[in-house]
């Protein structure tokens, strides 16, 4: 029984006639307690598929569901950390969370949300810098702070959209090893979506290519069985690992070349548009006016 | 110095904030720190400016008595000194004056003893100062005597002599006339010699001309002693004068004793009426008696009429554009709010806000003026004037009366659209991912504004009320100049009017008063937006 549901979900913009889709035919049905990882490229349309799990734009057909319940808004049972962050930059790192739990949980009493708070800034590791602003945390410690905000509102589903591609490298093995860890303690359903290959090998269950936009739509997943946890020093030893690896990299290689043989191939019908001034005088009569003067030089020599 | 090598950095914080950053580097040097880069700056960002301004002041001081204007010559940094020295010392006298008049019982025979005693000494030495004076005077006198005597001796000799030349012209004249009576001369010759006379005679008097601006000069320029000893025996003579007004003010203009007085005056009449032989005279004691019961209440609640200083009008101007400047931000503050988080609000408003902020200060003061004061038919009986001016308001020496409130509503009305504008736009231009997070919370409308929308738009609100101060301050100083509210504008236009001797030099020491308050004002409002300022700069969350 799938926990997570996406079902024939269709979403474009423009109107009737030249409707462009962005996702078409979008199916996606996660296990209670899984990881799956949607990879693609950007501008694919990534973020679009996030923002219909999370409730924040709507189906255009379709519909998403959550333990059997449609979702038509944005909820904290759906806890999303966005790729940039969004961190209130006027509150400190305790505020921050603060402001999302006491929305969430109303009626927890004092002691009680400071517990509850430290212990989720303590989960990312982030004890000493309660008080700072988020302008003075470098850019990991921002996400952390993310993390454990979302991670505080005890949210049944993880949306994780593109949590790390802002980050340099180090830092970015460095909070995959922590998500995983957190993950592995406290077990639920995650989404996430991001443009690296090894990183969805490494921390999903299962990974679903997004082919190219427009009218993205998600292909055959990928089952990663590999055991965990999986160490990422020996990872590169292990012969699924780079099975994996390389099978997804030439599939998305070509996704890659089909949309961009498709767009070389494809003809664009341009309007039938003639400029006004070429018109043969014969065909405008309306202008005959300005022709004669235009003319008058002409016969002149 | 473990204390001092801890503030440092408190120190240059507070300076970055209140955005003295010109202090920087000296505190840098008194910690040492790289002291070569440090006087460097010293030099170029301290010092430099400072001989720049200098110098400005040097060129006021020349150019400006070179120009000569119907009001005297500009006056010279030096006189605006003056101007600002006696405006404080008129402020201490009405301070003086009005203690003295308010002071009662023992205190006040203390204080007239002291005063009068303070007097004596001040007359010896006005005194003195008059014998040195009226010796210097003499010298001064003599000198001068000297100096005119050559001149005066070659006036005269120049008058003897042209009498005797005129005389001889005229001899002449009366000849040919007759000859040309006889017909012995031709009247073309008469005619001649008339215009002849005529020249010489303009020519005479340039010459006496010249010798009497001569004269004039050495009269109009006395001695520089004789000048000091007269301007300081003016000076004690004013402070005599300001003593004996005081005594005055501590007897018989003295609060207390006007109402002892009718009291008095109101017993006598009273046992006046029960002796009283006549109907008439039992008539007029006992209308003397209920006058002088009216008096002495009336007395009682007397104030002192204190002149205007320019103290006084600085602190109403600075109220008026408090009041002002709030009434602007709360009603810029929600209605900016409310554009910023609604297209059609923004809409509905824009046409408004375009067509009305164009409009210049002094005809919304005279819209004003016919609007609001036909909420105060009669002033002194309106409860928001009888509450501010109550004895018991602290507020009450700011004397508000309706044309303070005209000047404030002119204020507000000006400075409403910088502040309305940009609260819009912080409101607007609110990150996308933070109204998620709101989304997401699923918060409320109100907590959605308070701890979202509010705050993420502070920084650009607060900037928005920083230029309405400033274009209220602005404003402010011409509507209190055009509708005679008391406060700086009206300082201005009453020396503008009145045209003394030190008229301009007030005026100037007035626009240095505006300046300078302009620019404190300027300078908390920034720090309040460095305070609010949540993004250091560049880097956002």
């Amino acid at each position: 029984m799938s926990f997570l549901e996406i079902d024939n979900v269709n979403v474009g913009f423009g109107p009737v006639g030249s409707r462009t889709e962005v996702l078409e035919n979008i199916n996606l049905s996660v296990k209670e307690k899984e990881f799956v990882a949607v990879i693609g490229f950007s501008g694919s349309g990534k973020s679009t598929l996030m923002n219909l799990l999370a409730g924040l734009q709507l189906p255009d057909q379709g519909e998403v569901r959550i333990n059997g319940e449609v979702k038509s808004k944005p909820g904290p049972d759906r806890g999303i950390m966005f790729q940039n962050y969004s961190l209130l930059p006027w509150l400190s790192v305790f505020e921050n969370i603060e402001l999302a739990v006491k929305a969430v949980f109303p009626k927890m009493s004092k002691s009680e949300l400071e517990e509850h708070i430290m212990r989720y800034i303590g989960m990312v590791k982030l004890t000493p810098a309660r008080d700072k602003k988020p302008h003075e945390l470098s850019g990991g410690m921002r996400q952390r702070v993310s993390l454990a905000r979302t991670l505080s509102l005890k949210p049944e589903v993880l949306l994780l959209d593109e949590p790390l591609s802002a980050l340099d490298a180090l830092t970015r093995s460095e909070l995959q090893d922590e998500i995983l860890k957190i993950w592995d303690e406290d077990k639920r359903t995650v989404v996430m979506i991001t443009n690296d290959v090894d990183e969805a090998v490494l921390m999903a269950d299962r990974i679903i290519p997004l082919t190219m936009s427009p009218a993205a739509t998600l292909s055959d997943d990928f089952v990663v069985n590999m055991p965990r946890p999986r160490d990422r020093h020996t990872l590169n030893d292990h012969p699924e690992f780079m099975r994996l690896k390389s099978e997804i990299t030439s599939y998305m290689m070509g996704i890659n070349q089909e949309s961009k043989e498709g767009t070389k191939d494809k003809l664009v019908p341009m309007p039938k548009v003639t400029p006004k001034d070429f018109d043969p005088p014969s065909a405008a009569p309306k202008f005959s006016h300005l022709q004669e003067k235009s003319m008058s030089p002409t016969s002149g020599s | 110095m473990k204390l001092l090598s801890k503030i440092k950095y408190p120190l240059l914080k507070l300076i970055d904030i209140s955005g003295f950053k010109v202090l920087d580097p000296p505190v840098r040097l008194m910690y040492g720190e790289e002291p070569e880069k440090q006087v460097r700056d010293i030099l170029r960002y301290m010092l430099l400016p400072i001989v720049f301004v200098l110098a400005c002041v040097v060129v006021w001081n020349v150019a400006g008595p070179k120009h000569k204007t119907k009001s005297g010559e500009v006056p010279t940094p030096s006189k605006v000194w003056t101007a600002a020295q006696d405006s404080t010392r008129f402020k201490n006298r009405e301070n003086e004056k009005q203690a003295a008049f308010l002071v009662e019982g023992e205190v006040r025979e203390q204080e007239l003893a002291r005063v009068k005693a303070e007097l004596l000494k001040l007359e010896e030495s006005a005194a003195n100062l008059k014998a040195q004076s009226a010796e210097v005077t003499l010298k001064g006198q003599s000198e001068m005597d000297a100096k005119i005597l050559p001149v005066k001796t070659r006036l005269d000799e120049l008058k003897a002599t042209l009498k005797l030349a005129k005389a001889a012209r005229k001899e002449e004249l009366v000849a040919l006339a007759d000859k040309v009576s006889q017909g012995s001369a031709s009247g073309e010759s008469l005619i001649a010699l008339v215009e002849q006379d005529a020249a010489e005679y303009e020519k005479e008097k340039a010459r006496l001309k010249s010798i009497n601006d001569e004269l004039d000069a050495i009269r109009d320029n006395p001695p520089a002693a004789v000048k000091k000893a007269q301007l300081d025996s003016n000076k004690i003579a004013d402070e005599v004068q300001h003593y004996k007004k005081r005594i005055d003010y501590l007897t018989t203009g003295n609060r207390s004793m006007k109402v002892e007085s009718a009291k008095e005056k109101e017993l006598t009449a009273a046992a006046a009426l029960k002796t009283s032989a006549t109907g008439a005279d039992a008539l007029k004691q006992a209308k003397a008696v209920v006058s002088n019961r009216k008096k002495a209440t009336s007395t009682l609640e007397q104030e002192y009429p204190r002149a205007a200083t320019i103290y006084w009008q600085t602190w109403r101007s600075v109220a008026t554009v408090f009041v002002g400047f709030v009434l602007a931000a709360a009603v810029a503050i929600p209605l900016g709010i409310m554009c910023g988080l609604n297209r059609i609000v923004m809409a509905c408003l824009t046409p408004i806000i375009s067509i009305f902020r164009p409009v210049s200060p002094v005809v919304w003061l005279l819209i004003f003026q016919i609007v609001i004061g036909a909420f105060f038919p009669d002033p002194d009986e309106h409860p928001l004037f009888r509450f501010m001016n109550h004895d018991n308001n602290p507020l009450a020496f700011l004397k508000t009366n309706p044309a303070m409130i005209f000047s404030a509503c002119t204020v507000a009305m000006c400075a409403l659209w910088p502040a309305l504008v940009n609260t819009a736009l912080g409101v607007s231009a609110i990150d996308k991912d933070h109204l998620n997070v709101a989304k997401v919370l699923r918060l409320g409308f109100w907590s959605r504004l308070f701890k979202i929308i509010i705050p993420s738009s502070l920084p650009l609100m607060f900037a928005g009320l920083r230029i309405s101060l400033g274009v209220g301050w602005m404003v402010l100083i011409a509507a209190e100049a055009l509708s005679s509210s008391d406060g700086l504008g009206k300082f201005v236009w009453d020396e503008y009017q009145n045209g003394s001797s030190q008229s301009f030099a007030n005026i100037i020491l007035a626009c240095f008063v505006v300046g300078i308050i302009g620019f404190a004002l300027d300078r908390f409002m920034i720090v309040l937006q460095r305070m609010v300022s949540f993004d250091d700069g560049s880097s956002t969350a």
